[in-house]
């Protein structure tokens, strides 16, 4: 498997990409102001144009998602389905160890910022929490034996106007069930790669247009979108301290518990 | 005191607590309406919990109630004084599906007539 992710990514660097490599990096002046707290908008289904039923929530048993998969990962997708619908789907932040991941990152609860300057543009989740790092200096991806898998990959970007534009790769896949997108039971290979183009709509929406490509599990690209409404000016983000006071641990056999105020499971069943 | 509303009006009404993990144990199809005290109000990431102690005919029974995070709360207007040590309070949620005593916070109104949560 790591011959072979490291085979795409030779392929992908050799190409270019597609990617706008070697640009220099913009001046602060000329780059939008995406400055203060935003929200996403809906719930955190990823792919809310093709979800069954419509308005379903993900983990709602029987909700899913048409992602182009080929016949092996639409097979792995019907299988963790039935596994949410037995209601053992666990989803690996529960154990607040570990970064949601992209694309995952970009469709979180709770509240985001965007920290843009002329070097890299930061999109910081306040839950997880977790932050993408998009570097827009005009550097290259690191040597393929540099790079290994990663929940949150290796973003470069470049501006188009007002347009940010970067591509992800070097994503960790889903094995043992340690990262997914989400919890409809949505997952990617190791081949996954994502390009995504940032723009501002107007003052208070930022829209995020996700091109997922992935030469193991998907049969075309997967396009999906995700906004983000602007909070009321003086917002706080916060502190999400996940470990904190985390009273659902997951069992090995994915099922989420409850512990009580003293710390101990209170399920009557435990697996 | 415990008891079982009917579900029909309150169907609609979704859990707000499962942000950091699945809610297959919560049945979201069912309401259950608590009238207790408050023990106190955990304050903490990455839910809040409501700890409620309900007296039945014997020992009263502590219920765990999560709610969202005290990020999400405090830009709703929740603070962590929002629940004190002694309110008297009724509680609505999301029981669990095993009959344990814990549950996904919906609403809540206190002896005074002001709610908080979803309280229609």
């Amino acid at each position: 498997m790591r011959n072979a992710f490291a085979g795409s990514l030779l392929v992908l660097l050799a190409a270019g990409g597609g990617l706008a490599l070697g640009r220099p990096a913009a001046a602060q002046s000329a780059l939008p102001d995406w400055s203060g707290v935003w929200a996403m908008q809906g719930g955190t289904i990823f792919d809310t144009a093709t979800v069954q039923p419509p308005g379903g929530r993900s983990g709602q048993p029987g909700v899913r998602e048409s992602p182009p998969y080929t016949e092996e990962w639409e097979a792995i997708y019907r299988r963790n389905i039935e596994i949410v619908r037995q209601g053992t789907f666990p989803d690996p932040v529960s154990t607040c160890g570990t970064p949601h991941g992209f694309p995952r990152l970009m469709n979180l609860p709770d509240v985001y910022e965007f920290a843009v300057t002329p070097a890299a543009v930061w999109i910081i989740a306040e839950n997880g929490p977790n932050i993408l790092r998009v570097y827009t200096d005009g550097r290259d991806y690191p040597d393929a034996d540099a790079l290994w898998p990663t929940y949150s990959g290796a973003s470069i970007g470049h501006w188009e106007g007002d347009t940010l534009v970067f591509t992800t790769v070097s994503l960790k896949e889903s094995r043992d069930g340690d990262v997914i997108v989400d919890r409809t039971g949505l997952v990617l290979s190791d081949a996954a790669r994502g390009t995504t183009r940032l723009r501002k709509l107007d003052d208070t929406t930022l829209e995020a247009t996700i091109v997922i490509e992935d030469a193991k599990a998907l049969t075309a690209p997967w396009r999906v979108v995700k906004r983000y409404r602007k909070q009321p000016a003086g917002t706080w983000a916060w502190d999400y301290a996940c470990a904190e006071n985390n009273r659902n641990p997951v069992t090995a056999t994915g099922r989420t518990l409850t512990l009580g105020p003293d710390g101990r499971p209170i399920d009557k069943v435990i697996q | 005191m415990l008891r079982a509303l009917g579900v029909s009006a309150l169907l609609c009404l979704a859990s707000v607590a499962a942000a950091h993990h699945s809610a297959a144990m919560f049945d979201d199809a069912k309401v259950v309406e608590l009238t207790g005290t408050v023990k106190e109000l955990q304050w903490t990431n990455p839910h809040v919990w409501l700890q409620v102690l309900v007296q039945g005919e014997g020992a009263a029974t502590e219920w765990s109630i999560e709610g969202g995070s005290p990020n999400s709360l405090s830009r709703q207007g929740w603070r962590s004084s929002t629940f004190k040590g002694g309110d008297a309070v009724v509680v609505r949620i999301n029981p669990m599906k095993d009959g344990t005593p814990a549950g996904s916070f919906i609403g809540a109104r206190f002896a005074d007539g002001h709610t908080v949560g979803r309280w229609e």
